[in-house]
């Protein structure tokens, strides 16, 4: 194409000489390479429109979502108020030869809990990715996390919980409170709405949830949540 | 050197190999990041497939970068949309890491051209070398100045 001009123009300065032997001295590979000038044309663009989803999502105006498992995170909040509540047991098969599987079979047990609607103030999550820990706060100033279709599934569950009309021993495949099912004769419970004070969390993973993330901070430290 | 060394770097001369090779790592990071049961994410619908779509078309797009380079623009423009797009779908973009490689890897893959002139340095150092009974001391004196883009391909 036509930007050997580009090139010239980019590297400035002077025209290789003409004397010094005929013409080329070795015949010199030619090979593609990559122009500068070419690659602005996408990256600043690129740059920009990701620098944006960045604030946008900082200030909550845009949903995330999350899907991760097998390897273990914690999430902690100060409130948990929610609407649509469910919780039943279960059991996530890893992906095949995961490195996390352990002695475990690849299999863990967890409890699944389904929110339709949830709000969060002073959300932490992290990971330990052995030596350091990928934090992720959110919600630490007027505006809470929102959340829509959360769906975590934990091995711990800590916190002071209060709900309204909830329904215990009910069949995990009957639930309808939210948008997820258990498998048929398995014990769960749910309730309409759900307030959680002190939450903390072990998952091993939070499944389709649409976060909203006023105020989020990524950052690698050396303790979690 | 190796035959097989020597036929891979020309390969690897006629692509963009590292847009396309970091493209596709990038995909595959964000495809690692992924692990929602696909019972749960089949129940949500398309928001929740979107999550693994979007990093699976990803590394379809560098490997078609690799082995299909005629392409590439294209590929290119589509691997950049969809890295930013992880940052909605999948994990912020497999905690940032996935969507920074594939950025890269696009636009390095956008930027690429086939066919150019070798580095100014490299040619200047060739000449030196094939004119060695005759040094000019102007050229031989001054080191190669790295070009801006050299640091890049």
């Amino acid at each position: 194409m036509a930007s050997s001009s580009d090139a010239l123009a980019s590297t400035g300065s002077t025209p290789e000489p003409p004397e010094g032997g005929t013409t080329a001295p070795v015949a010199p590979e030619r090979r593609g390479r990559v122009r500068l000038r070419r690659t602005a044309i996408m990256a600043v663009p690129a740059t920009a429109v990701a620098a944006t989803l960045a604030i946008m999502t900082a200030q909550g105006a845009l949903g995330v979502q999350f899907a991760i498992s097998g390897m273990p995170f914690t999430v902690t909040a100060t409130n948990l108020d929610g609407t649509g509540f469910e919780q039943f047991g279960n059991l996530d098969n890893m992906a095949e030869d995961s490195p996390n599987a352990g002695d475990t079979g690849g299999q863990v047990l967890v409890v699944t809990s389904a929110i339709k609607n949830a709000t969060l103030t002073k959300l932490c999550q992290s990971v330990d990715l052995g030596g350091t820990n990928l934090l992720i706060t959110a919600g630490n100033g007027s505006t809470p996390v929102t959340a829509k279709d959360l769906t975590t599934d934990s091995t711990e569950l800590s916190g002071d919980a209060s709900f309204n009309n909830i329904e215990i021993g009910n069949d995990a495949s009957t639930l309808n409170k939210a948008n997820a099912r258990g498998n048929k004769g398995v014990f769960s419970q749910q309730a309409d709405t759900v307030h959680i004070g002190n939450l903390r969390q072990t998952n091993y993973a939070t499944t389709a949830g649409v976060f909203k993330l006023p105020g989020l901070k990524l950052r690698f430290s050396s303790s979690g949540c | 050197m190796a035959r097989p060394g020597i036929a891979f770097r020309q390969w690897r001369a006629k692509r963009p190999f590292w847009g396309g090779l970091l493209l596709t790592l990038g995909g595959g990071e964000v495809l690692l990041t992924e692990k929602a049961s696909l019972k749960v994410v089949l129940h949500v619908g398309m928001q929740g497939l979107a999550g693994y779509l979007l990093p699976t078309v990803m590394l379809l797009c560098g490997l078609l970068i690799l082995f299909n380079p005629a392409q590439r623009l294209f590929y290119s423009i589509i691997g950049v949309l969809l890295s930013l797009g992880t940052w909605l779908t999948s994990n912020l973009g497999g905690f940032l890491i996935g969507l920074l490689l594939g950025v890269t890897g696009s636009c390095l893959t956008f930027g690429w051209l086939p066919d150019q002139e070798p580095r100014r340095g490299l040619l200047r150092r060739r000449r030196e070398r094939s004119a060695d009974a005759e040094p000019t001391d102007a050229e031989s004196t001054t080191p190669p100045v790295a070009s801006a883009e050299s640091a890049t391909s």
